[in-house]
């Protein structure tokens, strides 16, 4: 009961023994309170993007194209997300750090104090990985209506935050970041919504409703709602996007979450996917073989990306064309990895780790 | 379907459709759009959309020639021109592609007859036409004036502009004779300009300064930043969100976004607006961009309001109906066949107050010759016009590495326009960044003959091939044609398709004012490699198609895909197909769009053109519908 319905879903297991604990998390009273829960919300924003990453990696080329499509666009968002909360951040004057050492987390990762032991690995795209994704993705029910010294869900971490804001606000301007650290929307691009430049009260609001929006959808809602949840205008909430691969169906304008999606056949081949060893780590693997060697290529990549975007969310904006090149740099090695056979019928694949 | 009457029929869904199609639902006409394709990224179903889209980068992968129709199905109901068919012509016509060639030299061109039309396969060059370019009677005594001139034109190049969503440095555009106010005070675009490639860098540093003589002048010639239909990052002082009817006015307005904080946000693919949200440097914008991230008319389908349009594709029209006492069209008949390469179809007449035929220079000239339509000036079909394009392609002294980036992103445009033109052609010369793709087939012919010729192997074949193909130099010299009657589309019985529609009969050839320009652009290429150092490997095999011979040299010259003429606009009814507002002047409620309109080509590949005419034209749909 305890902790996984404090703060649904793994999201939330970047908070440990080290890092702000939950009753730190209570009410925001102070300006460094306060950044310290924005720094959070960034690494939660992060910590599902490498599983995400390894599975849509996984999916062998032009097979399953509407799941990677599903897959890669809530990925992008997650990456919004986190450039969001670095805006948030720097809006308060505070300095976003994406590239220390603890900031990708060692997976398998479980989740800390879950009395359900549900544990996030880097899987390949089966059918066990989107049912973790959609425990990942999924909001906290009625059974854990908010309480006041807890977080039901990351809706309601943000709230907090959002409630600290104000009531600091009211007692002095905490926006005092300076506006050239803001990445604008020109800027930022392909990430499922738009960025906001947060200099004030009404921004942040405006920031923080887009990353909840996207990610939770209808919070505390998901089993009964009556609202209008699918359909062509309508933006899924990633817990649903999910549900129709998982069930290999659409969903149709007139289903409700109760009901399911009941609308036309969404193919997925679980079998066209490379057969990929998970939870992988370069020392399973001597240092100076080819596998070592391309799988430390990989986490050098995939850290240059978060030390280039780190400079970026640090007033260094030029940065960001980097990065980008970067990313496309990280997909080709992840797919040649995903193409060296390492004895047992597997194949190597990316780790995920910190390298300097 | 037959018994209802829209406000408006258009025929074809490429971009001149498409925009007139936008335009209209927007100000709340109902429209019927008939499509002669495959369905294909029409409808508004997302996955649907993105599943077609895979479908033709694959066919694309697995084609062995890459050229521009190689990506997209070729339904016999609804045949597209292929490159690949074209051959010599001697003495009897060739009918061995969908156009039958009658010479004496081949129509070089090709388009798409598929939802979204060219522009699935177009590059993405936006130029405007130079104000001399509306007025070469005038200027220069050569072919004609148009009805309307660059000013008339210019809001609406700012339409095409917006709709496009073209990526260009305003302040680095220098073309000869533009005048002052060429973009107007304050104009900027869209998007900041598409970076220029590596190659493009290399070539601007070795032109500067260069002289080179023509005609007994001399000549500095200089680079240009190309302005593009493809994402790039948006300019935060574009202030218009989009185009509307202005019913008070009657006119077309840009419209200023509502808030002061919004900035233009790039139009990504029909499938995911996230993606192709920037140029991503694939460099197969020809024939397909991957990630949609050049503009293609699906886009501006896609944003048309749906419930006022209904779309029929595979429904290929056959014949424009005319009452004879009024001469007003009452119908479109059209086959519509149930599968592709099927040979059954079931026809129908589709019924609108106005009816818009937007299938492409050639196929409306066709629909027209057989409906026996706008026939008092017996210009239909005449006027074919395309840029002769003329290649030279050598060895730079360094490596430049083409392919970095899009297939163009720098132009000479300084033999755009000047007093030669009374002599002979103006032309373009835009940087290619293909490698020697176009002329030689390379890389695969220099792989081959690397490894069958010179029989290499291993490390020497590797870095015989690095150095080779990553100095490779090609320019293009894109040479105006003149409206000429004998150059033309006609139709006969002989010649029918798979469900008995005419193919495209096409007489063809290049006039001495044209070769002119092909011995005056050879001559500034030399100079210009002679200065730069660059190796010139640039020959011209007399049994390639397109040969031909002035003053004692031969020549290859290459279609650019710009399909032009064909009912050309003018002053009277005796000398055009169309009158200054596209209205046909036989037919008061047929209006004629795309680049068959044009009446001169000038230098600019002329999508832009044809689009800024397509806001035109549906203004002009907008007040005869009242």
């Amino acid at each position: 009961m305890e902790t996984n319905q404090l703060i649904s879903g793994i999201r939330h297991r970047l908070v440990r023994s080290g890092e702000p604990t939950l009753t730190d998390f209570n009410k925001i009273t102070t300006l460094d309170s306060l950044r310290k829960h924005l720094q959070v919300a960034i690494e939660l924003e992060h910590s599902t993007i490498p599983p995400y990453l390894f599975a849509l990696y996984s999916i062998r080329e032009n097979t399953n194209e509407v799941a990677a499509r599903i897959i890669k666009g809530v990925v992008m968002e997650e990456m919004l997300h986190m450039i969001l909360a670095c805006n948030i951040l720097n809006a308060v004057d505070g300095r976003p750090d994406i590239s220390h050492p603890g900031f990708i987390p060692e997976y398998p990762t479980y989740l800390p104090h879950s009395n359900q032991s549900f544990e996030v690995n880097l899987q390949k795209f089966s059918r066990p990985a989107i049912e973790t994704f959609l425990k990942i993705e999924k909001p906290s029910g009625k059974g854990a209506p908010p309480e006041a010294d807890r977080y039901a869900s990351i809706g309601q971490f943000y709230e907090a935050i959002l409630d600290g804001m104000e009531r600091l606000q009211a007692k002095g301007n905490i926006f005092t970041g300076k506006a050239s650290r803001q990445i604008t929307p020109e800027q930022f691009y392909g990430g499922g919504g738009g960025v906001v430049v947060v200099h004030d009260l009404a921004s942040a609001h405006e920031a923080i409703a887009e990353i909840v929006g996207q990610g939770e959808g209808i919070d505390g809602t998901i089993e009964d709602s009556d609202h209008l949840l699918f359909g062509e205008e309508v933006e899924y909430a990633h817990y649903f996007r999910f549900n129709e691969i998982h069930e290999e169906r659409y969903y149709r304008p007139t289903d409700t979450p109760k009901s399911g999606p009941t609308g036309a056949k969404l193919p997925v081949a679980w079998d066209q996917v490379h057969p990929v060893k998970e939870n992988i780590k370069m020392k399973d693997f001597k240092k100076g073989t080819e596998e070592w060697g391309m799988m430390y290529q990989f986490n050098k990549s995939y850290c240059d990306m978060l030390r280039a975007l780190h400079d970026t969310v640090n007033g260094d904006k030029e940065k960001l064309r980097e990065a980008v090149i970067m990313m496309y740099d990280l997909k080709y090695q992840a797919l040649g990895l995903m193409n060296i056979p390492i004895g047992n019928g597997l194949h190597a694949a990316p780790s995920f780790e910190y390298v300097k | 379907m037959e018994n209802k009457e829209y406000d408006v029929v258009i025929v074809g869904s490429g971009i001149a459709g498409a925009i007139v199609a936008k335009t209209l639902t927007q100000a709340g006409k109902q429209v019927l759009l008939l499509e002669a394709g495959l369905e294909a990224g029409m409808a508004f179903d997302t996955d649907g959309a993105y599943k077609n889209y895979q479908e033709y980068l694959r066919s694309y992968y697995l084609a062995l020639a890459k050229v521009p129709n190689a990506p997209y199905p070729d339904v016999k109901d609804a045949e597209s021109p292929n490159v690949l068919d074209m051959t010599q012509i001697n003495g009897k016509p060739d009918t061995k592609g969908y156009f039958v060639q009658n010479g004496p030299l081949p129509f070089a061109s090709d388009y798409a007859r598929a939802a979204g039309g060219t522009t699935l396969h177009w590059l993405g060059t936006c130029l405007r036409m130079l104000p001399n370019d509306f007025k070469m009677h005038t200027e220069y005594g050569q072919a004609v004036d148009w009805p309307i001139d660059y000013e008339y034109l210019k809001p609406y190049y700012e339409m095409a502009e917006r709709e496009i969503g073209v990526s260009c440095d305003v302040q680095e555009q220098h073309y000869p004779n533009m005048g002052g106010d060429f973009f107007g005070k304050d104009y900027v675009f869209p998007m900041y300009k598409i970076p220029q490639s590596y190659i493009d860098k290399h070539f601007i540093e070795g032109l500067n300064g260069l002289k080179v003589s023509l005609n007994g002048d001399v000549y500095v010639p200089w680079c240009t930043s190309t302005p593009q239909g493809r994402n790039s990052t948006p300019n935060e002082k574009y202030r218009y969100a989009g185009t509307g009817w202005n019913a008070t006015k009657k006119k077309l307005e840009m419209q200023p976004f509502p808030k002061r904080s919004e900035v233009y946000e790039p139009v990504g693919a029909i499938w995911d607006p996230y993606a192709g949200q920037r140029c991503e440097g694939n460099a197969s914008c020809v024939p397909i961009c991957p990630v949609q991230a050049k503009y293609n008319a699906l886009k501006t389908l896609k944003s048309a309001k749906k419930e006022h349009l209904t779309l029929m594709s595979q429904t290929v029209a056959t014949e424009i109906q005319i009452d004879s006492s009024t001469g007003n069209i009452t119908g479109v008949a059209y086959k519509q066949y149930p599968q592709a390469d099927s040979k059954e179809y079931v026809s129908g007449i589709a019924k609108g107050k106005i009816y818009v035929l937007a299938a492409n220079a050639i196929e409306n000239a066709k629909l027209l010759l057989a409906s026996d339509a706008c026939k008092t000036s017996d210009q239909v079909g005449r006027n074919l016009m395309d840029h002769m394009v003329l290649l030279t392609w050598g060895l730079m002294k360094e490596k430049v590495f083409p392919f970095r980036g899009p297939g163009s992103t720098t132009n000479i445009p300084t033999f755009r326009d000047g007093s030669f033109r009374k002599q002979h052609a103006a032309w373009i010369s835009p940087i290619d960044n293909w490698g020697w793709g176009w002329p030689t087939g390379s890389p695969d012919t220099d792989l081959d003959h690397a490894v069958s010729t010179l029989n290499l192997f291993g490390n020497d074949l590797k870095n015989y091939l690095g150095d080779l193909l990553s100095r490779q130099l090609l320019l293009h010299f894109e040479c105006e044609q003149l409206p000429e009657k004998s150059n033309r589309v006609t139709i006969s019985k002989k010649y029918l398709d798979n469900i008995g529609n005419y193919r495209p009969v096409i007489d063809y050839n290049v006039s001495d004012y044209t070769k002119k320009a092909f011995k005056a652009s050879k001559s500034v290429s030399d100079q210009i490699f002679a200065g730069m150092g660059v190796q010139d490997f640039t020959s011209y095999p007399s049994n390639e198609p397109d040969y031909t011979t002035y003053d004692g040299q031969g020549y290859v010259f290459r279609g650019a895909g710009h399909v032009v003429g064909t009912h050309c606009m003018g002053t009277t009814a005796k000398n055009s197909v169309v009158n200054r507002d596209q209205q046909a002047w036989d037919h008061k409620n047929l209006f004629l769009v795309g680049a068959g309109n044009m009446a001169t080509l000038g230098t600019s590949n002329p999508t832009l053109t044809l689009a800024a005419l397509s806001f035109a034209a549906a203004e002009n749909v907008l007040k005869a519908l009242k």
